[in-house]
């Protein structure tokens, strides 16, 4: 098998390693990086607990080879939230009661962190299509609804309510 | 075009093993270093929170900030058995396991203290890990420090407690038994939908529930145990079919096996019952399953109610209402 070098960014630390074409940026972040708060589910894009946020985007991280991401920028749900605390999102769906099993909530936190960058003020319609990619079996969603709202109220009011990109 | 309707089912949900199996949970209680209270239990928490629930009655009975509890789950060499996270049977197994190891802890606690203080029990309060004589409370000693002077003695400050009831086989004939459940869960759910009859589409808009689970050990839990459980019934009732031929799973992925999106959930209006009516812990019953029971009737009828058509076999797909539509069929002959 072909061996490759890559070098991504990943959670703000820049990372160099060896892969090959075939392995998929899953198995390299949760085998090779051993950053295993995200998910495999279904593997083949269906079901959202693989999501990583890559160059801005959110990915399916089963369907992204590792070269593929070979200088880009990444974010799991380790580089969410930092050793002082957790982020207002991952607060907010503690005290909503938005986990279960916790097994979609790594992909569904990182769903709604990028939805609420692009839109602080989503109404009800806008946060159920912002997690329409992410499968959860446990909690019926609507505990999910109620942390991105709660997520939502407390971003806003602390700046302001520009929306600004870094909030 | 769209039409609105609602429909209404009751369901009553045994739950544990039942029917005479030797149903039964395991469960300790220890005070242990460091300003902690250890409870030992095998129960499986897969999400549905029976941790929480535990933690929260240790602390109740033993008078304790929740922060204080501390659990060892499912570690086979350092617990009992407390059999399966199934059969919505751990609230009430395990939570009266923990309940009573709770309160034989809280015995020996006075038992203990009784010796210290040279008192007699029913002279001693407690408060906050705390034990003392009520004519002097602040000479109070802390749980661990009687642990500590018991230890010295060779004994432990510990107690361990089985919840084991007993149920009866039912008659194979009829059925019946005179118990044979610990307990009965009862949940009548309201569903509206609307049917859009050019297309078979059906969109649930809101679910009204009620159920009667005796006492909510803690109402978010039992909330998300509701709306999670309301949202698989909207699969079954309108989406989930395994589709087997000669043996083999034609559909087995979630493009072929829909199950619901965020996009499929209604909006949710839920009443608590607490009627007490059982021998679990502080009251509760289990909702586990019983939430997911009575979606698919409500559904079906509210269907009927929208349209007329009355559809007897689930998943109601839209070619099955479009079917029965184009038919003008109001009942299940086929």
């Amino acid at each position: 098998m072909t061996k490759l070098i890559i070098e991504l960014t990943i959670n703000g630390k820049k990372k160099k390693v060896e892969t090959t074409p075939s392995t998929r940026l899953l198995d390299l972040i949760r085998d090779d990086l051993h950053l295993t708060g995200t998910k495999e589910g279904c593997g083949k894009g269906e079901c959202g607990a693989c999501t990583v946020i890559m160059n801005g985007e959110l990915v399916a991280s089963c369907l992204v080879l590792a070269p593929q991401a070979d200088g880009a920028v990444i974010t799991t749900i380790e580089g969410v939230g930092d050793d002082k605390g957790l982020d207002p999102v991952q607060e907010a769906f503690i005290e909503s009661g938005a986990i279960q099993c916790g097994f979609c909530t790594p992909g569904m936190i990182l769903a709604a962190k990028k939805m609420l960058e692009e839109n602080l003020h989503p109404t009800e319609e806008e946060i159920k299509r912002g997690i329409s990619g992410n499968l959860c079996r446990c909690t019926g969603y609507q505990k999910i609804f109620d942390a991105i709202r709660l997520a939502a109220d407390r971003l806003s009011s602390r700046d302001g309510g520009r929306g600004e990109e870094d909030a | 075009m769209k039409k609105r309707g609602r429909g209404i089912a009751t369901i009553m949900f045994g739950f544990g093993y039942g029917e005479g199996f030797p149903d039964h949970s395991i469960a300790s209680a220890e005070v242990e270093d460091e300003g902690k209270i250890l409870i030992r239990t095998a129960a499986a928490d897969v999400g549905q929170g029976v941790l929480t629930v535990i933690t929260q009655i240790a602390a109740e009975v033993l008078k304790v900030k929740p922060e204080v509890i501390r659990i060892i789950p499912g570690d086979t060499h350092l617990t009992k058995n407390s059999g399966s996270s199934s059969a919505t049977r751990q609230t009430f197994f395990t939570g009266n396991a923990v309940k009573k190891a709770s309160e034989g802890l809280l015995s020996n606690i006075y038992h203990y203290a009784s010796i210290e203080f040279r008192s007699n029990y029913v002279e001693l309060g407690i408060k906050d890990g705390y034990i003392f004589r009520n004519d002097n409370p602040n000479n109070k000693i802390s749980y661990w420090e009687l642990a500590k002077r018991v230890k010295e003695k060779g004994d432990c400050l510990k107690a361990e407690a089985s919840f084991f009831p007993h149920t009866d086989k039912p008659d194979p004939k009829t059925g019946q038994g005179e118990k044979v459940y610990v307990a009965y869960t009862f949940v009548t759910q309201v569903v509206e939908v609307e049917v859009d009859t050019d297309t078979g589409i059906v969109q649930v808009l809101n679910v009204y529930t009620t159920a009667d689970i005796g006492k909510a050990v803690n109402p978010k839990n039992v909330e998300g145990q509701i709306e999670g459980g309301t949202v698989q019934g909207i699969g079954m009732a309108l989406m989930e079919e395994q589709v087997v031929k000669e043996g083999i799973t034609l559909n087995p992925d979630l493009t072929g096996y829909l199950i619901p999106t965020s996009m499929d959930t209604p909006l949710f209006t839920t009443r608590i019952v607490e009627n007490e009516d059982s021998e679990g812990p502080f009251g509760a019953k289990g909702i586990g399953e019983p939430a997911t029971i009575a979606t698919a009737p409500a559904i079906a009828n509210a269907i009927y109610d929208a349209t007329g058509a009355r559809i007897c076999d689930l998943p109601i797909t839209p070619e099955k209402i479009l079917k029965a539509l184009k038919e003008k069929r109001g009942d299940c002959k086929e």
